[in-house]
């Protein structure tokens, strides 16, 4: 199996199992890591995320299938024989040890000299902006100050990889924001390989290259951001982004470049090139996200449905509403406050709501 | 929310505050006081005289009692800590969380006979024709002088603090924040080293404070030095009783007791500090 991995890649894992006891939390994990990617694994808790991590940095060891790093199966190797140094959600600072002693542990576990333990523990501390903590303890520093001593502890010794388990979670939102550019830019800075474990789509999709979507222990779809937001594999991807409405219906005729399908909710259509390997009777679920759903105040439109008004939620500029079709599906539609001013918001109250055919994507996996 | 104590706190620690007042504190008062009584025809008198503790402070053999008790008792917290310490690591670390309640369980068991019996019974053992010179005289070797020595007298105090200093190493240990130790491990630290390196120095008020209270017992223990140890020369536990019992010289008497205390206040404050101490600004 080695041979076929590329030169690029960095970390392999290959049909990868991890048991406790009966419980699969890792079931039969494929995937790539391409050198100097970053690369979120996103999931609920108990999805498999951290043990895959964990699994990288030798801390767990695989109940069956192969890790390869940099080209060597790793299985069996503890993690003190690896260079997979991690950042713990907890942080894991030495208590005992100063923050420069934190920094420098990595080097003197590694036989540095003392002369340049020191030397290269300050050059870090001065890159990572907090050179003048030093000498503190670490108790004594904030949230996002000890979130920059275990970066600088684990990248002092200049590693290929580096692991993340949700390192930002116990940060306020606007610390939280601070840090992931501070990620960001480390992360391109150096060229190395990031794997970011997160239970926060905003944290993957705005830092990774590449986001592995994992559930019960399974990858239900790895792709870019964009990818993955706009076509979700299946339905659980979609319902996990949360950000767009999903519709299940029978092909029932094509016309033109455009099937008819037909729901619960009434006939639809949907533009043919995003319908493959399905016939007539078929059954399909296609999504369209909260954006694209346009509303009126009353009156039948093509490709639209008439919903009730559930309530309605203030997101920044925008503003999202709750509405429910006559078959109880429930479904959002998200605009700026300008567009809902003209509209009776008011729960109960009856709208109309269409999208463009177009705007539909098909999900694959179902 | 006012720092001033409630009614309700008050009562709550009333029974505390009445047995540390009527069984510590006035006792510990009145043995100053009679530190300085006169004692003449075997008869105590109110007095402030000062000479029982000129008496005691420049005589020689009380300062050798005074060194001999407290490297006893220091030895004994060290070998006792050093014992303690692997077996304790390895409930914490190596065993299930319900193996670990079962040997919590074991531990206690000691406690449930009482310490001079089982220093009786460790008379057996230790004697020239007990049963370990027996078991050494039949490879041709012995008999050593086990009882009525140092040795006899450490095994005694070993004995008596190993469960209690094995049960504090083992909370401590407890509440050891396992990512520390990944961590440790995850930046190239083995198994061993991070023993030393992280998991003592993680542990180290718990570790500290069961090596005092091994100090603690084993300084002012009168079972062990007098029972395996033989009482000659004395430690000052049995300096005491040996005072008190010549002439009734409870003044005298009591000032190596006040001289017992003050070592062990300076001791337990000196270790706490270092067990709190914290490294950086």
């Amino acid at each position: 199996m080695n041979d076929q991995m590329t030169t690029n890649s960095i970390v392999k894992l290959d049909s990868v199992v991890k048991k406790f006891g009966d419980i699969f939390a890792v079931e039969r994990v494929d995937f790539e890591i391409g050198r100097g990617e970053f690369l979120a694994i996103m999931g609920s808790s108990g999805c498999g995320k951290t043990t895959t991590l964990r699994m990288l940095a030798g801390l767990e060891d695989p109940t069956d299938g192969d890790i390869y790093l940099d080209g060597e199966r790793v299985n069996g190797k503890a993690t003190w024989d690896r260079d997979t140094p991690m950042v713990w959600q907890s942080l894991a600072l030495f208590p005992f040890l100063t923050v420069q002693e934190n920094v420098e542990f990595g080097l003197k576990m590694r036989g540095v000299s003392k002369v340049e333990r020191i030397e290269r523990a300050r050059r870090w501390l001065e890159k990572m902006q907090i050179l003048e903590f030093a000498n503190r303890n670490i108790s004594q520093l904030s949230g996002g100050q000890k979130q920059r001593v275990a970066l600088a502890r684990a990248l002092v010794t200049e590693p290929k990889i580096l692991l993340l388990d949700e390192p930002l979670s116990a940060l306020d939102a606007h610390l939280k924001v601070r840090m992931q550019s501070v990620l960001s830019s480390l992360q391109k800075d150096l060229g190395i390989t990031f794997v970011y474990v997160t239970h926060s789509m905003s944290e993957a999709f705005s830092m990774a290259d590449r986001v592995v979507i994992m559930s019960r222990g399974k990858i239900e779809q790895i792709g870019t951001p964009q990818e993955i937001y706009r076509e979700p594999r299946n339905r659980f991807v979609a319902e996990f982004l949360g950000s767009a409405n999903i519709f299940t219906g029978a092909l029932s005729r094509k016309t033109g470049v455009y099937w008819t399908i037909e729901a619960p909710d009434g006939s639809f259509e949907i533009n043919a090139g995003k319908v493959t390997n399905k016939n007539e009777g078929d059954s399909v679920t296609f999504i369209v996200s909260a954006e694209n759903m346009n509303v009126r105040p009353t009156g039948s439109q093509p490709n639209g449905i008439t919903v009730t008004v559930v309530g309605e939620e203030f997101v920044g500029a925008t503003a999202i509403l709750f509405v429910e079709t006559e078959s109880g599906a429930e479904l959002k539609i998200q605009k700026s406050h300008d567009e809902f001013s003209s509209l009776d918001t008011r729960p109960g109250s009856k709208l109309a709501v269409h999208w463009d055919p177009d705007h539909c994507h098909v999900l694959p996996g179902e | 929310m006012s720092k001033r104590p409630s009614l309700f706190s008050l009562v709550l620690s009333l029974p505390l505050l009445i047995w540390q007042l009527a069984f510590f504190l006035f006792p510990l008062l009145f043995l100053v006081a009679i530190s300085f009584w006169t004692v003449r025809n075997f008869q105590m008198q109110p007095d402030f005289n000062t000479g029982n503790w000129v008496r005691i402070f420049t005589r020689s053999a009380f300062w050798d009692a005074y060194l001999r008790t407290f490297c006893l008792a220091a030895a004994s917290a060290a070998i006792t800590s050093a014992i303690a310490f692997p077996a304790s690591y390895a409930i914490s670390f190596k065993l299930s969380e319900r193996a670990r309640r079962w040997l919590i369980f074991v531990l206690i068991i000691p406690f449930f006979t009482s310490y001079l019996v089982r220093v009786y019974s460790l008379q057996v053992f230790l004697s020239d024709a007990g049963i370990i010179n027996a078991l050494l005289g039949k490879f041709g070797i012995g008999p050593f002088p086990l009882l009525n020595s140092t040795f006899g007298t450490l095994v005694g105090m070993i004995t008596l603090c190993l469960p209690l200093v094995i049960l504090l190493q083992l909370f401590s240990l407890n509440f050891v924040n396992r990512d520390l130790v990944e961590a440790a491990h995850n930046l190239r630290c083995a198994r061993f080293r991070t023993v030393f390196l992280v998991i003592v120095p993680s542990a180290k008020v718990g570790l500290v404070i069961a090596a005092l209270f091994a100090f603690i017992l084993s300084f002012g223990d009168f079972v062990s030095p007098l029972y395996l140890g033989g009482g000659n020369p004395p430690t000052l536990s049995i300096m005491i009783t040996d005072i008190t019992k010549s002439g009734q010289q409870w003044p005298r008497a009591a000032v190596v007791a006040l001289t017992m205390i003050g070592t062990l206040l300076t001791v337990a404050f000196l270790s706490i500090r270092f067990a709190y101490r914290e490294r950086g600004e």
